[in-house]
This record gives structure tokens, sequence and C-alpha cells, in this order.
């Protein structure tokens, strides 16, 4: 099964080429039931990203380009009546799918906003007071412009830890380029991608990620880097019980693509920028990634006293 | 005299109260913790001294010796019945009601942060102890019977925490406010006529958003209702859109009413009111208890027994 | 009928066994019914442990209980005292084992315990029994633990790994106590009545008691110099005399006209005229030594002639003697100064002359006749004496530890017939014949010799050593010691009595010991056990007032209670303190896990060979780089890592325990194949 998996990161790194850990960690998200976010420029790939993983896991696709005058109901759907068959008839927006691309979703309005990271939170729909079940799996890769532009809406704080983990892809090296350049359209060779799991096997290992071994020591180390992020004097406000259960369930999901039933230490550290760049901020000047690296480096992998 | 005791006893609780506020959560440390020998220990005292007595009689130095290293012993069992106190953190949790006159339970956990703390006694005043002993790191809960007297809250006093191990030749303990209240439900009553009154005279209430129990008929659609009650197919057949009205099923639904009980002190009262709630529960009909500060809609059910005898434990109490 | 109290499981294997083990000293010593009825009654509390047997009912226990006493007093002769006390004692003990219907009981039981497990200290005192007796008070205190924890399913190790901690935090404490706590005299006289009774010398002596004790190996004391040791013909060490005799029997005895008070002097009484004339005319100080004399049950004590020591109840005896103020129920142990003797230069006394030269008219009057004879025919007492000692030399005597019995007239029986005979035969023939020539005379009891022990420089005085010889009062030289055994055995003074006897053909039956001191590594042992001994009397066994004052003076300057009880409130609050400290601090930080310190191990032993790893790098990471830089270890290091990634982070599988010590063996693995 795990192969499967890797037959699948595989393929999706011959269409976003040098990205390889970017892939794993999205899918590593997808794995642990929750959603990205991803920090770019337009150009970097992210949508022949979302489109490749779309195609591989065999996921209904949808993209959505946010824009300021967006409704809530653009996304979710809206009842209609129809004067024909003279019922009001539901109709429901692209988040009814199961991989979404929401793409530069800090140009929309907070209420927009609001409206799909409360989707993604609840994994339901209420329209008109009716609850709507989103299908399964639901994954929501988001993106946004990191350099704050006119008419642009930041996710506030509270909306980010709704998103398991944030990444960004980056300028491509040299020789990637070169190859990128050379090679045919990448968004096309993304739609003619075959499938490498079927929905079904995808849902049976996120249930397997849930019971990937946490060992006490290990849950004891997370526990540490959480005390250390509040405590320590790194960050204006530390990681919440959330983003630890996060920081967890990322790890899992990370210990299931190298093969392993158990999560070790080197699990978690990968994927503690990814799921806590997003929450934190640096209180003395630095980034956030400095003080992440420094939190990591604070806190000893094995108790000694 | 009477008045002296009296004195010394709240200075006493009025020392406790500053030394040892109430809290729902209770860290004991040394400023909480008492000490002192048990009757055993001052018997194993006693024959350490006989030994002293006896190592000097007999100039044996050994014997000396061992009369002091019972007594070191003795010194050192201090600091460990201490310690085996000392760092234990009580809560108060929930709480099991109980009629009054009989016994209702508090929970309580107790958790120890660092290291194990041995065969520990907890009790409230009156009422038999219970033994329990936490690993490190361990949380363990444990149900404390209390003796209700009274209607109403109940608050059971201090809790006495024990502890004589590991030797049993001292006694730690502490006497701790958890701030923790169980409620004791009026003792019921049997006899009388039952206290109800059927709901003849509420059939004019508007009952459109409580419960779906039973279809009533259809009204025009206002703004506002909810899309989910529109008749549907009245409409689809053209008769305008009308929404669906439930009402809860009139007969058998009884108010227990306080009104009716004259003559009668409010304990005996409560005490009719309560044992007709049990009855009413027990036969499953719905009922409604109207008291002076209060009523509550007819229901029945657990839920409905439960909110009842709390509404009856409580009534009357300010606040 | 309420129901019965149980001693908790886990409680129940360290009650028994250490009741078991803290009768078994008395067992061994006391009577034969005692080892036979209290493992009967403790085999009878386990039955009952099991369900088997209920609890004996209150007549039965009633009986049972009546029928001790009996036994005891048909043992003993009396329930009181503390040799018949302690077999009472023991015996009750373990019936109350039977009564155990409470947490109450199973409380008295124990405390007993304690009590039962002390009383072993009055009839042995020795390192061994102590180390014993400690052991067995760990499993009591295990127990008391025990039966405080009234829940089920726990270790009994639990309790045992308590009892030790607890006992070995209280020992500083109880050392402190032992050094600090005035010693106090005793409050009221007992004496324990050893079955063995009293060992050593008596007051008196008849022909064959002193070879009795020749037969025995008990040391009597032991001897440490400051400064050298003396030739062992030097070694006299005196304990008492006897000035009276009666024809057979030689006896301690005090001149009439001399009261008690004038008898002998002690430090804090008055000092006689003799004695003042003693200190005036005493010579050099010759030898300075401490003696640690074992239980005795007599007040003499043994010291080179002339004695002086500073104890205040030790006093010394117009006869030139110690002698202590009460009887040496315990190690005692005294420092002397030995002066040489004093040159007279008054005469004695009339009476004492009298009292002296006295023997019972017409006792063995060949040699009475014979003394008349040859003193006339020498120029002074002192050839006179010689003359004797040359005749005892030159003539067919025997020295054996058999001799033959004498008839009525003892001192011509031997000197005549038998010529066969002991220290004692000569002393009191040669006594005899001076004072039947008129020549003051007394028979001197003590020990003469003692072996060195080469590893504490100290002698070993044995009831073997036991000897006695004569004093006489010789004119403008005052006392004087003859030694008429060296006479004719020469080698008893200079090798002792096993060399004096080999050269008559004859053998000491003190067998094993013979043994012993023939092989070479068993001596050395025995010389070490000795050793230990030695420095057990010294310093446990013989630390009395005495000691404590001077120990104390050290580091107090001037000794009063108020400094002393300051001193113990101080040092024990301060220990007390700091054991509490100790715990509250620990008690802040949880232990670490096994596997914990295991990390920090490996993490040491890499620091020892230069490689610092940061803490926040995974393990993986850390042995790869280890592994990088030793590449000899790296297969041993990848095993420790699959260890121990299986024992921390891998689900559970594995037997901890066996990866616990497989992580230690392949970490030694490391340690050696890293190693340059």
């Amino acid at each position: 099964m795990t192969t499967a998996i890797g037959r699948a990161i595989t393929a999706v790194s011959g269409v976003v080429l040098g990205k390889e850990e970017q892939i794993r960690l999205a899918v590593a998200c997808l794995l642990a039931r929750g959603h990205l976010l991803i920090e770019d420029l337009p150009g970097m790939g992210k949508t022949t990203l979302a489109h490749a993983l779309a195609r591989v896991f065999s996921l209904e696709y949808r993209r959505v380009q946010f824009t300021s005058d967006m409704l809530p109901a653009d996304i979710l759907g809206v009842s209609i009546f129809d004067p024909d068959s003279r019922e009001f008839q539901l109709r429901p927006g692209p988040v009814f799918t199961q991989l979404l691309l929401a793409d530069e979703i800090n140009r929309a309005t907070p209420k927009t906003q609001g409206a799909l990271l409360e989707a993604m939170e609840e994994r339901q729909v209420t329209l008109d007071g009716v609850s709507r079940p989103l299908p399964e799996p639901f994954y929501v890769i988001a993106t946004q412009n990191p350099v704050t532009q006119a008419g642009t809406f930041p996710l506030p704080e509270s909306q980010l830890d709704r998103f398991l983990m944030r990444i960004s892809l980056g300028y491509p090296s040299a020789e990637t380029e070169i190859a990128l350049l050379s090679g045919s359209d990448r968004r096309q060779q993304a739609l003619t991608m075959k499938p490498q799991l079927s929905t079904a096997e995808l849902m049976q290992m996120m249930l397997l990620v849930e019971k990937i071994h946490a060992s006490a020591d290990l849950i004891d180390y997370v526990q540490r880097l959480l005390g250390y992020s509040r405590d320590g004097g790194l960050f204006v406000a530390g990681l919440s019980p959330r983003a630890g259960l996060g920081l967890l369930r990322a790890a899992r999901a990370w210990a299931l693509l190298a093969g392993r039933d158990y999560v070790t230490p080197e699990d978690v550290q990968v994927v503690l920028g990814p799921v806590t760049s997003h929450r934190l901020q640096g209180s003395a000047g630095g980034t956030t990634a400095a003080s992440i690296q420094q939190l990591l480096e604070a806190v000893p992998v094995v108790r000694r006293s | 005299m009477k008045s002296l005791r009296r004195t010394v006893s709240e200075l006493w609780h009025g020392w406790l109260q500053r030394r040892i506020p109430p809290s729902r959560q209770v860290l004991l440390d040394q400023r909480r913790i008492f000490i002192f020998p048990s009757a055993y220990g001052f018997f194993f005292l006693l024959i350490a001294v006989l030994l002293f007595v006896g190592g000097i009689n007999y100039e044996n130095n050994l014997l000396l010796g061992f009369s002091f290293l019972l007594v070191s012993l003795f010194l050192m069992a201090i600091l460990h019945t201490f310690r085996n106190l000392a760092g234990l953190k009580l809560v108060a949790a929930s709480m099991r009601p109980g009629f009054a006159g009989a016994r209702g339970a508090l929970e309580v956990r107790i958790l120890s942060a660092h290291h194990a703390h041995l065969s520990i006694w907890l009790h409230w005043p009156g009422a038999p102890a219970e033994e329990v002993s936490v690993e490190p790191g361990e949380e363990k809960s444990l149900w404390l019977s209390v003796q209700l007297l009274r209607r109403g809250r109940q608050h059971p006093g201090r809790l006495r925490v024990e502890s004589r191990y590991p030797l049993g030749l001292l006694r730690s303990w502490s006497l701790v406010d958890l701030d923790h209240t169980c409620l004791a439900w009026p003792k019921p009553l049997s006899g009388g006529e039952c206290p109800a009154s059927g709901g003849d005279d509420d059939t004019g209430v508007n009952h459109q958003d409580r419960g779906s129990e039973e279809f009533e008929g259809l009204r025009s659609y206002v703004a506002g209702d909810s899309l989910r009650l529109v008749d549907w197919k009245s409409y689809a057949r053209g008769r305008g859109l009308n929404t669906k009205q439930f009402s809860d099923p009139a007969e058998g639904r009884l108010w227990l009413e306080w009104n009716r009980l004259p003559g009668h002190d409010p304990e005996t009262r409560y005490g009719r009111l309560c044992y007709w709630v049990l009855q009413l529960d027990q036969r499953g009909e719905r009922y409604g208890l109207r008291l002076p500060d209060g009523e509550l809609e007819p229901g029945s059910g657990p839920l409905q027994r439960e909110r009842a005898l709390e509404m009856l434990a409580l009534s009357g109490e300010s606040g | 009928m309420a129901r019965v109290y149980q001693v908790p499981r886990h409680a129940f294997p360290w009650l028994i066994s250490g009741a078991l083990l803290a009768s078994l000293p008395h067992m061994l010593r006391a009577e034969l019914w005692l080892s036979v009825v209290v493992p009967l009654l403790l085999l009878w509390r386990i039955m009952i442990q099991r369900g088997r047997f209920a609890m004996p009912g209150k007549l039965v226990r009633g009986m049972l209980l009546l029928g001790l006493a009996g036994a005891t007093l048909y043992s003993h002769g009396t329930l009181l005292g503390p040799d018949a006390g302690v077999t009472l004692l023991v015996a009750a003990f373990a019936l109350k084992m039977l009564e155990m219907f409470r947490l109450r009981d199973a409380y008295v039981v124990i405390i007993l315990a304690f009590f039962v497990l002390a009383t072993a200290f009055l009839f042995s005192t020795g390192p061994l029994i102590t180390i014993y007796i400690g052991l067995v008070l760990v499993l009591m205190v295990a127990a008391l633990i025990g039966i405080n924890h009234p829940e089920s399913g726990v270790s009994p190790w639990r309790h045992f790994r308590l009892s030790l901690t607890m006992l070995g935090q209280a020992i500083p404490l109880m050392l402190v106590f032992f050094m600090l706590v005035p010693r106090l005299p005793p409050l009221w006289s007992l004496k324990v009545e050893q079955q063995q009774g009293k060992t050593g010398m008596s007051d008196s002596m008849a022909p064959g008691e002193i070879s009795r004790l020749s037969r025995q190996n008990d040391l009597a004391f032991r001897v440490e110099f400051e400064g050298d040791v003396p030739p062992p013909s030097l070694r006299y060490w005196r304990g008492l005399t006897y000035g009276w005799f009666d024809g057979r029997r030689w006896s301690q005895a005090v001149p009439p006209a001399l009261d008690r008070q004038e008898y002998v002097r002690f430090a804090n009484g008055v000092s006689p005229q003799w004695y003042l004339q003693l200190l005036a005319d005493r010579g050099d100080a010759a030898w300075k030594y401490r003696v640690v004399m074992e239980r005795s049950g007599r007040q003499w004590l043994y010291a080179m002639s002339v004695p002086f020591s500073d104890k205040a109840d030790v006093g010394l005896a117009r006869d030139l003697r110690l002698v202590r103020r009460t009887d040496l129920e315990a190690t005692y142990d005294y420092r002397v100064t030995s002066y040489l003797m004093p040159v007279a230069v008054e005469g004695l006394k009339d009476w004492e002359r009298q009292f002296y030269v006295a023997l019972p008219s017409g006792s063995s009057p060949r040699a009475a006749a014979m003394a008349q004879q040859w003193r006339d025919e020498s120029v002074s007492d002192a050839a006179y004496a010689n003359r004797l000692l040359r005749w005892l030399n030159e003539e067919q005597f025997y020295y054996t530890l058999e001799p033959p019995l004498l008839g009525q007239h003892t001192v011509d029986d031997f000197l005549f017939r038998t010529r066969r005979g002991f220290c004692e035969h000569y002393a009191s023939s040669f006594a005899f014949l001076l004072r039947a020539a008129g020549i003051p005379a007394r028979i001197v009891a003590g020990y003469q010799g003692g072996q060195l022990n080469p590893l504490g420089n100290h002698l070993q005085v044995r009831q073997y050593d036991a000897h006695v010889w004569v004093e006489a009062w010789l004119p403008e030289q005052g006392w004087v010691e003859f030694d008429p055994t060296a006479a004719v055995a020469p080698a008893r003074i200079e090798l002792g009595l096993e060399q004096a006897l080999a050269g008559f053909d004859e053998q000491t039956d003190t067998g094993l010991a013979a043994v012993l001191r023939s092989n070479p590594l068993l001596t050395r042992l025995s010389h070490l056990i000795d050793y230990i001994e030695f420095g057990w009397a010294k310093w446990v066994l013989g630390y009395n007032q005495q000691n404590q004052l001077e120990f104390l003076s050290r580091w107090l300057g001037k000794v009063t209670p108020e400094r002393m009880v300051m001193t113990l409130a101080a040092v024990g609050g301060s220990l007390m303190t700091v054991m509490l400290i100790w715990m509250l601090w620990r008690a802040r930080r949880p232990g670490l896990k096994w596997w914990q310190r295991e990390y920090r191990a490996m993490l040491r032993l890499m620091r020892k060979r230069g490689l610092n790893p940061p803490a926040h790098l995974p393990p993986a990471q850390v042995i790869a780089a280890a592994a990088q830089r030793y590449p000899r270890a790296a297969a041993a290091l990848q095993d420790w890592q699959h260890c121990f990634e299986a024992a921390v982070y891998r689900p559970p599988a594995a037997d901890p325990e066996l990866l616990r010590r497989q992580l230690v063996v392949l970490r030694r693995k490391v340690a050696r194949m890293s190693r340059l």
C-alpha cells in the first residue's frame, strides 16, 4: 500500500520538478486529513501540484479563484427555486468536491474566507438550515500571496489554525528550471496522469495513519516542544493544544510515508516547521522560521533530567 | 465552659480557613500538612527508650546503638510520612445526588505529580474512609459517600486526607475544603392525592416550535418559518405556501403544583411533590412541575425526572 | 464474630521470615524446647495464613501461654531476670503470632520483634551478629511497611527496597546519636547470667585450677601499646594476688588490719598514705598501653606493674593491681601507664609482714624443714630464693598440664614425690618455701605472654595464657617477682604454653587452635579476624563515657552537657534537613526511565570519544554520525540504535528487560570498538 503512495509521489515529482519534499508534505497533509496552505508567488506550480495530486489519488478536483467580489454562496452553493419543477433546488457550490484548490484565498472578503474555513473545519455545509456533508476525503489546498498587495484580506490567525500545514514551493533550482523549460507543458502533463490509488485505498491509508504508534516518550517529546514554545520566550504566543494534535497527526502521516508503523523524533522534526510556522509569530525580531529552528534546538529529543 | 470551647473551635476553623482556603483544587504542601505520631509511634518510642535504659544498665553499646537506630528510623519516618502526602493534588469532580436522610456521593480526583503516594485515606466528617494509592503521573478518581441531612445543596465539610504510610508510626493529614457540594433531593413522602392538574386550561397556548410529536394542521406561510416545515406537496398542488403545525399531545400532561398542597409546611410539600415525581416517572407519564420560584415544562424520561428533582432540591434557596 | 485481620499477602513473607530469624539467635542459645516450639508456632501461623487452620481459640492460647511460662520456670527456676525473661519474651512473641485479630496485633507483633531482636545483643556482641541483626531489621521494617499498605497486588520487594532506603538513611543519624548522646552510668545494677558463667581467674587457687584455664581458647583481653611492644619475658599481666594459704588453696585476702577505704584508691576518693608513698617512690614510666578487656563478670583488671590509670572507676589496690568499681558486664577498655617497681624505702609494716609469712601450722613439714635449713645456709633472702630456683631447674621437675593428684601435704607431695606440675604447683610450692623461711611472699595471678597480631600490632591474651607467679619482699628492694615456672620450663615464658609443653613431650589439646596456627594462610586470616574484632571492641563496644569525652573534647574543647546537647541538636538537625531537602528535591524531578539513562550513558560515551552531538538531534542521526566517525563500531552502533528504537519508539513487543540488557551489552561493545 505504501508502495502505491510512493509511486504516486514519484509520479507527481515527475510533473512538479525538484519539489519532492513539498510533495511529500502535501501528501502527508492529505493523509492526516488536514488542509494545506501554500504561500507563494503566482506561477510556482501550485495549480500543477494540486492537479497532479488530484489525478494520482483519483480525487474529484475543482479550482476556485478567489476575488474580492465573491460571496459565500459562490463557494458553498445556493438553493434556487426552479419554476419548472416548482421546487427549490440546491445548486451545490464548488466546495462539494474532494480536492479544492482555493487560489489566492486572501483576495476574498473575510466573510467568504470564513465560509470556506468553516466548511473545512466542519466538513459539512449548512444551507437553509440543512446540513450537507462534504465528500470524503475532503482536501483543501489554499494559496495565498506573500506580498501584501492592495485589496487583500490577510487570514486572521485563528483561521490560519485550520490549516494543518503551510508550505511554500519557492523558485526551482537552475537544473530543475532547465528541465522545466525544455519539457512540455506541465499542466497538460498533469491532466494525462494515471491514477495510482483509488479513493477507497486512500481512505484506508487515512485510517492507517491513526493507528501509527506514538510511544509515551515521543508524546513526551511533542509535549516538551509545545511547552517550550509557550515558556521559552521565543514566540508571542505558544502553540495551542490543537497545534499539538496536528503536529502529532502530521508526524504519524510522515511515518506512514516512510513505511513505518511508529513515529520517530525525526518525523516530528520534519513536520514541525510546516505545521507550526503559520501558527507562531517570533517575538524577537528574527523570522519565524529561525525561531522555530531555535525551538527545535532547545528541546532535547530524549529526556536528560 | 461551653462558650470557651466554641471560641476555640471558631478560632481553629478561622485559622484553617486562612491556612487552607476553599478551592476546587488543592495541592498539598508543607503549609497544609500536619504530622503527629500515632499511638504505635509512641509505643515504638517506648520500646526504644526501654532498650536505651537496658543499654545503659548492661553497658551494652550495641543495645544503645539499636535504640538509636530505632529513634533515627522514627525520625526518618517523619520525613517519609510527610513526603507521602506532599505533592498530592486533589480536585473536586462530579457529584451524585441523593435523597435527604440518605447518602450522596462526591467524586474527588487524586493526582500525583512526581512520586508515588501510597495508602492515602480520604473521608468527609462522619463518613467512612476510602483508601487509594497513586503512582507517579497517575490520576485516580474516588467516589466518597456523604451523609445528606437536609434538602438542598450540602457542603460536606472539610475532606480529611490522611496517611500513615510507610511505617504507621506517624500520621500525616490535611483538612482540605474542596468547595464541593452535594445535592440532596427532598425525602419522598408518600400519601395524599396527586397534587396535579390536567392540562385542559392550557390549550390556547401555541406550541409551534416545541417538539414535533403530533401533526396539528397547516397554516399559511409566514416569512421566517423554516423551509423544512413548508408543506411542499400542497404547494405543488397549487394551494399556496403553507407551514406544517405540530404540537405536544395534550392529554396525560400533568402539572404537579406546589399550590395544590395547602396546609402543609414547605418541606412536607417538597417531599410530597418528590414522591409524585417518582411515581409519575415510574408510570412513564408526562408531567410538569410548578413551584413558587419557577416551573418545569412537562416532559418524561430520566432527564425530566432529574430536572424535576433538582428543582425540588434547590427550590426555596435564594439565588 | 468480626472478620479476622488478614496480613497482606505481600507483607506476610517478611513478617514470618523476620519473626523466625529474629528468634533464631535465641533458639540457638537457649533451651532446646524453645527451638522446637517457636518454629512450630510459626508454622502454625503459616497454615492459618494459607487458610488451612483457623486461629486458635482463647482457651488454646491461654493453655499455650501457661505451658510456655511453665517451661520457662522449669528451665530457669524463675520468670524474672534477663535470661528467663528473654526466653519467655521469645516464646510469647511467637505465640502472639497466633493472636492477630486486628491490625493492632500486627503492629504489636512487629514492635515486639524489634525488642526480641535487640535482646540478642545481651548475649553476643560480635560484628557478625550485629550485621545479622541489621539484616533481620530490614525484614521487619519491610513487614511494617507491608501492613501499612493494605492494597493487594503489591510487590513485596517494593517494601524491601523502601525498608533498605529508610534504614540506610537512618544509619548516619544513628551514628550521630551514638557518638554524641551522653553515656550515663548504670541506673541500677543488672547482670546477665550467662550459661558459661564467669571465665578466667577466680579469687582463689588450688592445684589444677589454672591448668583448667589453659585448655580454654577464649580471649581474655587485647593490649595495644603506644610505642614498642615489650618482649615476652616482660609480659606479666597482674590481675590479683593471693595472700592466704590454707595448706591446699591460696586465696585472695585483705589483711584484717586494713579497711577497704585504705586498701583501694580511686581517682575521686581520698589518697591513703601508701599511695602517696608509691607516687613518690615509683620508677620511670616504662609502658603506655590500652587494654580492651572482654566481659569477665569480675572487677579485676589486668596490667603490668606498677599500673596507673586515670579512669574514674578504676582504682589501684594496695597489692599494686587495678580493680574496677563494678564487675565487667561488657567489653571494657582502659588506658594504663606502667611504672617500674619502686625501691622499698621503708620496710613492711609488722602486721603486713605477719600476714605475708603466715602458714597453716603442721602443713608440709618436710618442705618447711628444708626451707629453714636452706635459709640458714644462705647469706641473704635473695640468695635463698635463687638457690630455690636453681634447685627447681636442676632437679627432675616436669612441666605438664596433667599433674597427678596431691595428698594432704600438697607441697611435700609435689616437691618430693610427684614432681610433675603446672605453674600453680611451682608458684604455690615456691611461695610456701619462701614463707617457711620467713620471707614475705604472695602469689600473683594473671596472664603471661600474649600473641602479637602483626596487623594491628597488638597482643591478644587468651585464657590459656593464664599464669601464676610469686612476689617476695626482699629487704632494700621491696616486692620482687619470681617465676618458678620459668626455672622449670623457660620456654613457657619465651615461647608460650604450647612450645613449653612440647618440650616436655606433651600436646595442648586446644586442638583446632593448633591446626589454625600451623597453616600460614589460616594464621593470616585469623589475624585479620582478630584485627576486625579488636577494632569493633575498641570503637563500638568499648566506646564509653571516657572515650566519648576524649573524642568530643577534640572538637568541642571543653565538654559540658549543654554543649553536648547543642552539638547533638545541631548535627542531628542539619542531617535531617539535608535529607529532607534531598527528598523534596528528588521529588521535584521525576526519575529518568531506564532507556533515558541508557541514552544518557551513550551520549556520555560519545563525549568521552570526542563526539559532542547536540541534544536535539534524534538518536538515529546521532548514531549515524558516530558510525561515520568510528566505522569499526558501526555495526554495533546500528544494532544499538535498532534496539533503542524498539525500546523507545516502536510499539511494545519484545521483552523490555531483554532489550535493556542487550543495549548495555551493545554499548559496551561500542565502547570497545571505538577505542583507538
